[in-house]
This record gives structure tokens, C-alpha cells and sequence, in this order.
């Protein structure tokens, strides 16, 4: 049985938005938000996965609801101080997965109640990190950094791909890295 | 150039896209430096993510011809490098008192007024703190050239845009409260 975000256990009042820092919302998960959980799920639900497909299509779903519940229920170990909320998240995510490939060979191995962040290598962190931040940018933005960055699409060829000016293109890639490089810069903080 | 307005536009740095105003703007912003730092490394961020999800190409002849591209793109950079003096664009490197190769930039055509210069710094000693000073001098004067930012590992990408009517044959870089401790140099 997973633990889920239970109405017993609803928190203080909390604003979450957009704007909201990954800390800012593991704080209030651990105060019992679930806007907040809510939140920060749909922000790392892709790169969750990510981890997550290298347990197999048949556990992957039960995968990623692990490593949500068990951010849930852990968020309280969460220390600021050790690292940053992406390194924790993937921490989480990679113990999981690591349990449900242990579990497959019916070796478990112990599982520690407070995920290390700093044993993960900073480009994985970083990796983790850019999935869940492209999320919080709005569809037009993502999508053009994506088709500008994954397809290699020039401005111009992007703009004829969705039937939009030129401008529009522009604008929407320059705010969106510029959005990008906010998010890093109150990652790095 | 208002704030807002470069602020918006740093991006574009990215794409190369020479614009003196924009660069004579970031010259003298801290705030638009950190951007412009931070801006880079989510550039390297997607581009790293982007080598293990681009999608192929429609056609394999286009990669074909994209990476003889690349690989005359590469010929030409290192030509300018072995060349310095007889071409237009030319680089230089940066090392420590010790001989550790800490930089290299270079320098191209900007506009009539400016010669546009691109620093790759890599793994420059951040016992002092991150932010560095660009000089650049010529027979008896000198200038400062920018303040960069450098990551946790001592590197970063940044450009500046040097006064094109003279001819710069010195750099070092020093610590911003720390003129004559040179860190590097060429």
C-alpha cells in the first residue's frame, strides 16, 4: 500500500504557484501541503520517469508512484543545507529504482531513511534539474526552446513549423532562457 | 539601451549575434553578467540534453553534410589559432604563473568600431571567489575588457567587445578587488 497525500493531513494555508522554489515546496510538502505536492509532482513527473524506465515497462508506472509517495512521506528529511532540491528528488528516484531492481532479483538492499544528496554526479543533477524547470515555462516557450535545442530548427524554421511570425518565435525563446536561467540562478542560490 | 531592454535581449548572445549596444550594456552590469552566465550554462545544459534526444534527421545526407561543416568549422578555428597574425580573426591562450593553459579566446570582426572577443575559461583557480577581471593593454596602457563570472569548476564562456582602433597584444586576468594579482595570463 503507497502512502498518498491524505486529507487528514492537510497543512497550513499555502500559496503555491509557478513562481514557487523546489525548497519552498518540499518545506510545505513537509508541512502537510498538498497544493504543494501537487506542484512539485507535476513539475519532476518527467524526469521521474526518466529514472523510472530503466526499471521496465512493467513496473514503471508503480515506479513513479514510489518515488512520489516516498517524497511525501520524506520530505521532512529534506536539509537545504546538504543540497539542492533537484539532487534530493533524484536521489529518491534513483533509490527507488534501485529497490525495484533489487526487488526483481529478490536481493533488497537496505534503504536508508535520509536520501544523501550530495553522492549524485552534477550532471545527472543538472539533467534532472533542466526536465522539471522546462516544465514551469508556458507551452510556447517550451516549445520552441525544445524544437530549437532537440530538432535543431532555426527561428525561421520554427516559425513556418507553427504557423506563427518570426517574432513571436524570438520573443517567446528569449523569454523562455531567460526564465531558464532565473530558475538555475535560484537553484544555484 | 535600457535595462529591461538588454535584460530581454541577452539571450540573443548566445547566437553569436553581434550587437554593440547590448554588449557595451553588459560591460557595466553585474546583474546582466550573472544573467548572461547563468544563460550560458542552460545553453550547455540543453545542448547536453539535446545529444541524447535529438531526434534524427529527416534526411542522412543533411547530418552528412552538417558534419563536414563541422569539421571544416573546427579546420578554420584551428587555422585561426596557428595563424594569429595573418588572419582577421585570431585567438590567444591564457596560462597561470605555473604554465596551466586556464583560457582561450578569440577575437573577430565586430563592427566598425569594435573587434568582438569569445573567452572559454577552464578551471581557473576560485580560491578568491568566482568573479574575475578581462585586461587587455598594448604598448604602455591598458584597459579592463569585463568582469566574468566563472561556475564551481572554474570555467565559463563569455564575450566582450574590445576598442578595434588599437592593436591589444597583452591579457591577464586578475581578481576584481586584486588588480596586480595576476591569476593569468598570456
Amino acid at each position: 500500500m503507497k502512502a498518498q497525500p491524505q486529507n487528514t493531513r492537510a497543512g497550513r494555508p499555502s500559496e503555491v504557484s509557478a513562481a514557487t522554489a523546489d525548497v519552498e515546496l518540499l518545506q510545505a510538502i513537509a508541512a502537510g501541503s498538498e497544493p504543494a505536492f501537487a506542484e512539485l509532482r507535476g513539475r519532476y513527473r518527467a524526469a521521474v520517469a526518466r529514472v523510472c524506465a530503466t526499471v521496465g515497462d512493467a513496473e514503471r508506472e508503480d515506479c513513479e508512484q514510489e518515488v512520489f509517495a516516498r517524497v511525501w512521506r520524506k520530505a521532512a528529511l529534506f536539509d537545504p543545507t546538504r543540497g539542492s532540491a533537484a539532487a534530493w528528488l533524484l536521489t529518491v528516484a534513483r533509490r527507488t529504482a534501485s529497490n525495484f531492481h533489487a526487488s526483481r532479483s529478490r536481493t533488497p538492499t537496505p534503504s536508508s531513511d535520509e536520501p544523501a544528496a550530495g553522492a549524485t554526479d552534477p550532471a545527472d543533477v543538472d539533467a534532472f534539474w533542466l526536465d522539471a524547470a522546462l516544465v514551469r515555462l508556458s507551452e510556447q516557450e517550451r516549445t520552441v526552446i525544445e524544437l530549437a535545442y532537440y530538432r535543431d530548427l532555426s527561428e525561421q524554421a520554427i516559425a513556418s513549423q507553427l504557423h506563427v511570425p518570426l517574432g513571436s518565435v524570438k520573443s517567446w525563446k528569449r523569454r523562455g532562457l531567460n526564465r531558464l536561467a532565473t530558475l538555475l540562478g535560484e537553484e544555484l542560490a | 539601451m535600457t535595462h529591461e531592454a538588454a535584460w530581454t535581449r541577452l539571450p540573443d548572445l548566445l547566437d553569436d549575434r553581434d550587437d554593440a549596444a547590448l554588449l557595451a550594456h553588459v560591460q557595466v552590469c553585474a546583474d546582466c553578467q550573472r544573467q548572461l552566465f547563468l544563460l550560458g550554462r542552460v545553453d550547455r545544459l540543453l545542448r547536453e540534453s539535446a545529444s541524447g534526444r535529438r531526434l534524427p534527421r529527416r534526411r542522412a545526407t543533411r547530418a552528412w553534410i552538417l558534419a563536414a561543416a563541422a569539421a571544416l568549422a573546427a579546420a578554420a578555428a584551428a587555422l585561426a589559432l596557428i595563424l594569429p597574425q595573418q588572419t582577421r580573426s585570431h585567438g590567444f591562450a591564457l596560462r597561470t604563473g605555473m604554465g596551466r593553459l586556464v583560457g582561450e579566446a578569440t577575437m573577430g570582426g565586430g563592427d566598425s568600431h569594435n573587434v568582438s572577443l569569445a573567452l572559454t575559461a577552464r578551471h581557473l583557480p576560485i580560491d578568491h571567489g568566482q568573479m574575475f577581471v578581462l585586461w587587455a593593454g598594448e604598448s604602455g596602457s591598458s584597459i579592463q575588457v569585463g568582469r566574468f563570472m566563472v561556475d564551481r569548476t572554474g570555467s565559463c564562456r563569455v564575450r566582450f567587445n574590445l576598442p578595434g582602433n588599437r592593436s591589444w597584444r597583452h591579457f591577464w586576468v586578475t581578481e576584481p578587488e586584486r588588480p596586480r594579482a595576476i591569476v593569468a595570463s598570456t
